[in-house]
């Protein structure tokens, strides 16, 4: 094994956390039974390293393996680091018959087109998803494992997950995921968060959703349980109409925590008190950041307790509805001034 | 408007009734659940978030006998939404039969503007006003025990002792340089 390779594997067991050493060596399979048994996991995790790498050693393992073993890892523990959302746009007519072997080979072969030195591995995940990573080199260095790009898409939609990619290299990913998937195009979808689990759930609705209903029954379960036959709530009617506006707007039970929503304003200034900032021609521009550690709970909490005029304004449940955290806002258009702002993209 | 009159209907026997009004709700319930276990009277109690209070429940409510205004110092919403319920009670409550309490008060962000504001208004409507705590167990307790006498002396449950009476003792005043500035 040669440095890098060591480094490589020296930096990767110190990012897994010691409980989850053992499964995921168990899952990885390359170490024997003995081997396996004569780690002591109760060690410090220097030592643990050095007995990973004369194992490692011994079974002269290379690059491709300790990528495997850092892939796995990945896998199970996908929410960490910023992941972007992308949409693929315009489907051509075999799209979606494009299947798992077929992708795997049409992606590998245009990027490698595109750019000599990369190191790609796939892998199809239980739940239909594919998982690639992506070692970067260029036309005159190795590739750098690293600093590795992984990408998760789902065959059969057109979202795609990316972390950790540069703008050098998104031009690239873009070209060869969209002509081995049989799109014309791919777009910023406007989605980020640090969970991958939270935003694909977003984008693809998995979580309870809440229909407008014409006649809802009570939510007497969902209200704080009042307890006892001597308390008793005079507003409960108007305290459920706000739940179920709110539940309507973000969703009911639990949500996928996105950790912020950016609005970047381009709309003109208004304020009938300050007329020298009113008179101004250009947009004022501002960006407004919610962040929080729920975003959606808060937001339908806000609602839910009356902070949040219900019914709930568009710019908020628009997160939810069109999957997006980041919104540009510009005015209507020329007219009398409205105080309704549409979300633009 | 819907005023909540203090003497238009009859009291229960042996009973008290008392309504919180929190604009967060929050603090409300846990008083609520410690009130109920009171033994030697029997505690009903409404929660609301503001008023005034929905017609529907006219006729099943009872005798309101105090009416609690939990204010959360940290909130300026809390504040205003108290304020703009003052003017759906009937001026018969005020005659002891409102009480202040206020929670969070040791709160550094709290501006001390607030609390002077909060002090003035229960001075002026000659009610007491009271501090809680409501994070713990025991500051639930305590709030509870304090509003249960004041409740039941305005429920007419304790001899020579009349809701009036009582606030006359225990209202908020102010002292007289509450506008000068403090040392901070």
């Amino acid at each position: 094994m040669d440095e890098s390779t060591k480094r490589l594997l020296q930096r990767l067991i110190r990012r897994i956390p010691t409980q989850m050493l053992r499964t995921t060596l168990d899952k990885w399979g390359r170490l024997t039974g003995g081997q396996l048994h004569s780690m002591d996991f109760t060690q410090s995790k220097w030592a643990l390293t050095e007995k990973l790498l004369a194992i490692c050693e011994e079974n002269k393992f290379a690059v491709k393996h300790i990528t495997e073993l850092e892939m796995i890892y990945i896998i199970d523990n996908p929410n960490q680091g910023m992941w972007y959302a992308f949409q693929l746009m315009d489907p051509e007519d075999d799209a979606h018959s494009v299947e798992l072997t077929q992708f795997k080979e049409q992606f590998k072969s245009h990027l490698r087109e595109l750019i000599r030195h990369v190191s790609v591995k796939m892998k199809k995940h239980t739940d239909e998803a594919v998982w690639i990573r992506i070692a970067w080199g260029d036309t005159f260095s190795r590739p750098n494992h690293m600093k590795p790009t992984y990408v998760v898409h789902s065959l059969q939609t057109p979202y795609v997950f990316v972390t950790s990619l540069t703008s050098k290299q998104k031009p690239l990913l873009s070209q060869a995921l969209v002509l081995s998937t049989r799109y014309q195009a791919i777009k910023d979808a406007n989605l980020s968060g640090r969970k991958l689990t939270a935003i694909r759930d977003l984008l693809m609705r998995q979580y309870h959703q809440v229909f407008p209903t014409r006649y809802p029954t009570p939510l007497a379960e969902n209200n704080p349980a009042v307890s006892n036959q001597h308390i008793e709530r005079e507003q409960a009617e108007s305290a459920a109409n706000r739940l179920q506006a709110a539940c309507e707007a973000f969703g009911g039970g639990m949500l996928p925590q996105l950790q912020s929503a950016v609005y970047k304003l381009e709309t003109k200034f208004r304020d009938h008190s300050n007329k020298t900032m009113t008179e101004r021609e250009e947009p004022f521009r501002c960006v407004v950041k919610f962040a929080s550690t729920n975003l959606l709970e808060s937001l339908r909490h806000c609602a839910s307790s009356g902070i949040a005029s219900t019914p709930v304004t568009p710019l908020l449940s628009s997160i939810p509805l069109k999957g997006k955290n980041y919104f540009v806002i510009t005015d209507n258009g020329p007219g009398p001034s409205s105080q309704m702002r549409q979300p633009q993209k | 408007m819907s005023l909540l009159k203090p003497f238009s209907k009859l009291p229960g026997l042996c009973t008290a009734n008392i309504l919180l009004v929190e604009s967060e709700e929050q603090f409300q319930q846990s008083l609520a659940d410690a009130l109920v276990e009171e033994t030697a009277v029997t505690v009903n109690v409404r929660l609301a978030k503001s008023l005034p209070l929905p017609m529907e429940n006219e006729e099943s409510r009872p005798r309101i006998d105090l009416v609690v205004f939990i204010i959360n110092l940290t909130s300026e919403l809390s504040f205003q939404s108290a304020e703009a319920s003052l003017k759906y009670l009937d001026p018969g409550y005020f005659l002891g039969k409102v009480c202040f309490m206020v929670t969070n008060a040791r709160n550094a962000s709290v501006p001390t503007e607030r609390l002077d504001a909060v002090r003035k208004l229960a001075a002026s409507l000659h009610c007491p006003l009271l501090f809680a705590e409501d994070q713990t167990p025991d500051g639930v307790t305590n709030a509870t025990e304090r509003l249960l006498t004041i409740l039941k002396v305005a429920a007419g449950l304790v001899p020579m002792a009349t809701a009036l009476y009582l606030s006359n003792l225990t209202r908020c005043t102010v002292p007289p340089d509450i506008d000068q500035p403090s040392f901070d």
